[in-house]
């Protein structure tokens, strides 16, 4: 059980970027300033390419895929035999809306940080920041 | 795709040799549109990857199958697979040592489990192409910090960048959940199989997340960890289905064979809704690996699948727009200059030089010679009688530059820039990156460091680019890439020539004039 949560806990690590965080050291929150006001505005997706974050929007991210996964562990928690019913269909509660929520929340999340996500939009820079041996 | 096809059915061997037929197929299906496997095996990219995972995954199963049954058959055919994986790996070594492979056969036979985490050492060196651990690729790997300080041009190419949040979104999508949940399944029914694939995964997931191209190596792993969660999750619920009504399980094509319904025990507590619960869940689980489905082939149509050769763009009212520049230039080189001219661009275009304008370039993609890349940075990056001087030494006829500044297009020589010095002054301390930028930033506006309003690289981009009008509204000389109007819009050059530009002004090619005659 305690291997499981530190394997949880590494997942968790790499999967929000932490090893892009410690070496390309972004800013926790991006700003940008309001055109029209001159405030400055905090951004939280670094916007325009795929392979970028912030720190926190990394670690949001992260914590979305985990809870997604817990979500699962605990549709099978659910339909265990030896627990108390009231405690299985909690469990199922929990599961079934961790997973909805890590889904809708993990959608949501590229849909803002990627404009053209599932639409028929072509950019030149997309295929450049994924695969070409280049520059950012 | 042959290899890849041949990856799906190892996969389905993989999984049911793990945890059982049903998971099996389901690997397959996920591996099969997995976007992290298909940006190395698209139609038209025939690269040692996409075989050397096909290699990888057949030696693990076999490893594993070994494992599993004991016999000596096995076990030499996972030799052999081995053998064949390293095979494709060693297409890549620049270096080889020829005893090296005799040693680690006799290690694979005698040292089973220390072989696995050397498998999965080989499989990374496979896509980082060094056999060698202390390269610098490799040992990047383990420090990630040692590239970023030591070796700009390891650090500079994209693919070697470690791994935000949605690169690893794009290329797994929902197998990120089902990852954990198939982790929980391998420690509830612990086997050396499933040993084996959770170290297998969870280091190279590990390694993912240094390195974006490295999520490729983790990709055999995820989709079948997965498909363990999945097929796990689904026995789970037609279990619940198949009830002492025997009632027929709805649309559950997947991960049904060989359950056993000893559990009707299960259904003693007769909640009516608990059949409709799992039809609803099945449902669910049905919708995410659908979303799965298109997202991947939405994934793989636009970003695995367009060439990047030919730019596209929508145009301002929405019609696409097409920019052929390079086609145009490597045609315009192979047609109008000598035979033996040889080339000076940055090495991102070397390898399309030389297939397409069929001329000699002074570097290309196969970056292997650091002090002559530098060398060549070193050129762009100082002002022109300096260059000038290198440029005769390394005995070229014609420089290319890419320049982005009438089109908007970003990946051009100018945002490169800053690599070609800090790749120069890697070698040659008399670059020195802070020379080229004010305050810390990079700029070439009127606001510019003086070096960086003179250097060559500046001087054959916006060659008269002053006089032109880029967008309506701005002054001419309008950067459009980078969204400022240029500082020095008065270039001269003394001892290079335009010789070439294309129609978008994308590509520019300049000619060396021989030196003058002397009196």
């Amino acid at each position: 059980m305690t291997v499981f949560s530190l394997v949880l806990l590494t997942y968790f690590m790499v999967v929000s970027g932490f090893v892009y965080d410690v070496i390309v050291e972004p800013p926790g929150i991006g700003s940008t300033q309001d055109p029209a006001t001159g405030a400055v505005r905090p951004v939280v997706f670094l916007p325009g390419r795929v392979n970028g974050q912030y720190i926190i929007e990394g670690l949001s991210s992260g914590f979305m895929f985990v809870l997604g996964g817990i979500g699962i562990v605990l549709l099978d928690l659910a339909l265990d035999k030896n627990r108390a019913r009231s405690v299985k269909v909690s469990y199922a509660i929990a599961g079934i809306s961790s997973v909805v929520i890590a889904y809708v929340m993990t959608t949501l999340f590229i849909r803002i940080k990627i404009p053209g996500y599932l639409r028929e939009k072509r950019e030149a820079f997309v295929r450049d920041d994924d695969l070409q041996l280049g520059y950012f | 795709p042959f290899f890849a096809s041949n990856t799906t059915l190892v996969a389905y061997f993989f999984g049911k040799e793990i945890w059982d037929s049903g998971a099996g197929l389901v690997a397959a299906i996920l591996i099969a549109v997995c976007p992290g496997y298909i940006s190395r095996s698209v139609a038209g990219s025939y690269d040692n990857e996409g075989v050397a995972i096909f290699a990888l995954l057949f030696t693990f199963y076999v490893f594993v199958k070994a494992v599993n049954t004991g016999s000596l058959a096995w076990s030499l055919a996972s030799a052999f697979g081995y053998f064949y994986m390293v095979f494709y790996f060693l297409d890549w070594v620049k270096h080889m040592l020829s005893d090296t492979k005799l040693f680690q056969a006799f290690l694979r036979i005698t040292v089973t489990s220390a072989v696995a985490v050397g498998g999965i050492a080989l499989g990374l060196g496979m896509v980082s192409g060094y056999i060698s651990p202390w390269t610098g690729r490799f040992y990047s790997l383990l420090d990630p910090t040692y590239a970023k300080d030591h070796i700009p041009i390891i650090a500079s190419v994209s693919e070697h960048q470690p791994t935000a949040w949605s690169s690893f979104m794009f290329d797994f999508h929902i197998l990120l959940f089902l990852f954990p949940a198939g982790l929980y399944f391998c420690f509830k029914r612990l086997s050396d199989a499933t040993i084996f694939i959770v170290m297998y995964g969870l280091t190279s997931m590990y390694f993912a997340g240094v390195m974006v191209r490295l999520i490729l190596v983790a990709t055999p792993a995820v989709c079948l960890i997965s498909a363990i969660a999945v097929s796990a999750t689904v026995k789970n619920l037609t279990v619940l289905l198949r009830s002492k009504n025997k009632v027929v399980q709805t649309g559950s094509t997947k991960g049904s064979g060989g359950s056993k319904s000893s559990s009707k025990a299960l259904l003693d507590q007769s909640q009516p809704f608990q059949k409709n619960g799992a039809i609803a869940l099945l449902f669910g689980a049905f919708y995410l690996l659908s979303r799965y489905a298109t997202h991947c082939t939405w994934v793989t149509s636009e970003a695995y699948s367009s060439p990047s050769i030919v730019l596209a763009a929508r145009g301002a009212h929405g019609n696409r727009v097409i920019f052929d520049d390079y086609r145009e230039a490597y045609f315009w080189l192979r047609q109008n200059t000598p035979q033996d001219a040889k080339v000076m661009s940055w090495w991102d275009y070397g390898y399309q030089i030389t297939a397409m304008g069929n001329r000699t370039v002074i570097v290309d993609n196969n970056t292997w010679n650091n002090t002559h890349i530098a060398t060549v940075g070193r050129a762009m990056s100082s002002y022109e009688d300096e260059a000038i001087e290198i440029i005769r030494s390394l005995d070229v006829d014609y420089v290319l530059v890419v320049f982005g500044g009438v089109t908007g297009y970003s990946s051009d020589d100018i945002n490169k820039f800053l690599w070609m010095v800090r790749i120069g002054g890697g070698v040659f301390p008399v670059i020195k990156e802070p020379d080229y930028l004010v305050n810390g930033e990079y700029r070439v506006d009127k606001g510019a460091a003086p070096k960086m309003l003179n250097c060559l690289m500046y001087k054959l981009c916006y060659y008269r680019f002053g006089e032109m009008m880029t967008e309506y509204g701005k002054p001419p000389g309008y950067d459009r890439a980078r969204g400022v109007e240029i500082g020095n819009k008065d270039v001269k050059l003394e001892h290079l020539e335009e010789a070439f530009t294309t129609s978008n002004w994308i590509v520019r090619i300049y000619r060396v004039k021989p030196p003058n005659n002397r009196w």
